[in-house]
């Protein structure tokens, strides 16, 4: 009698841990997406980030709860929670950039004005973040056309704040401009 | 009869040439610098006019660069820098923007004579207290060579200029 009310006790608690186990499987699930790694390779650092050349292109990945930009063995690492704006534009650069594309202005005939009208569409992606000490800092990053927005997201997925929510932002970026009259 | 017309002429000559020395001597007289030793320099404001994140914050952090690169100040503390606070001989340079036209480097590559981009921008240098110290209207352009940001940039230098000009 005993070894069956021992028995039914044990078959109890060990549905109920089963249970538990089954509600807490939807949280494991979230947090392994949360911490989940998001990189955009190709981004180019314009300015802001300490020890980081301006215009130098690298990698840019969100995770861990932080933002990080790796150019070769260099790596800068800013909080996401320290991150109080994250806001996104649009805009073209020159197909052809840098120093080739300011020589092709000695291109006779026009030629280098006619190169300057192919261009890449690209996104912005500006952050404003506090250091330990209360300083502010402004960062700006292009991006390929289309990922800003995947990086907001992941910024803020990752507690950085905003003031423009990413849906608002998408219906601003997607209105057409007014023409003047 | 002749001397005395010769005299005549003289005199309005040598008035204007006194006058010109006084003026240039008093031009040439050094202004005297504003003595600090440190700065903070606060985020940029545009009350009047809608200015785009990306050109408030490269104002911003171009303008930081720029004074560090001047040498002038032992310290230059950001917006917010709670050390700043305990810093003796503080200026805090406070910037807002009035004028802002985006060009475009499209437009600027291909014609050379529109698309500029402009930037004007009221700076006030002013003591711990509030009291202004100095204050001056600086313009950011980019008229051919560079992106829109490069206005930035211009008027960061320019501000290191008046920063190397007005402080000891």
């Amino acid at each position: 009698m005993k070894i069956s009310r021992a028995l039914t006790v044990l078959i109890a608690a060990v549905s109920f841990s089963m249970g538990i186990g089954l509600l807490a499987a939807p949280c494991f699930a979230q947090d392994a997406t949360a911490s989940s790694p998001v990189s955009f390779p190709n981004t180019k650092h314009v300015l802001g980030l300490d020890g980081v050349k301006h215009d130098a292109s690298g990698v840019l990945t969100v995770e861990n709860g932080s933002l990080e930009f790796t150019k070769g063995k260099q790596k800068v690492v800013v909080p996401a929670s320290s991150i109080k704006e994250v806001l996104t534009d649009k805009d073209t650069e020159r197909t052809l950039g840098g120093t080739a594309g300011t020589l092709t202005l000695l291109v006779p005939y026009g030629g280098g004005r006619f190169l300057s009208l192919f261009r890449t569409k690209i996104d912005n992606l500006s952050l404003e973040y506090v250091d330990a000490s209360g300083g502010v800092h402004g960062v700006i990053f292009i991006m390929a056309q289309g990922n800003a927005a995947g990086a907001k997201t992941a910024l803020l997925s990752q507690g950085a704040k905003t003031s423009v929510p990413v849906e608002v932002e998408a219906q601003q970026q997607a209105k057409p401009k007014e023409k003047k009259q | 009869m002749k001397s005395i017309r010769c005299s005549s002429a003289l005199l309005p000559l040598g008035l204007v040439f006194l006058f010109a020395g006084s003026t240039a001597l008093a031009q040439d007289k050094p202004q005297a610098k504003i003595q600090a030793s440190s700065i903070q320099i606060l985020m940029v404001h545009s009350d009047e006019v809608k200015l785009p994140i990306d050109f408030q914050l490269a104002l911003y952090e171009y303008v930081i660069d720029q004074v560090q690169k001047s040498n002038k100040f032992q310290h230059v503390y950001r917006d917010g820098d709670t050390a700043a606070a305990n810093a003796t001989d503080l200026v805090i340079l406070h910037t807002n923007v009035y004028g802002f036209k985006k060009g475009s480097e499209e437009k600027r590559q291909v014609t050379t004579v529109s698309g500029t981009t402009q930037i004007q921008v009221h700076c006030l240098f002013t003591d711990k207290a509030g009291k202004t110290v100095l204050a001056q209207d600086v313009t950011g352009k980019v008229r051919f060579i560079g992106g829109n940001l490069r206005a930035t940039l211009d008027f960061a230098k320019k501000v290191a200029k008046i920063v190397v000009t007005n402080f000891q």
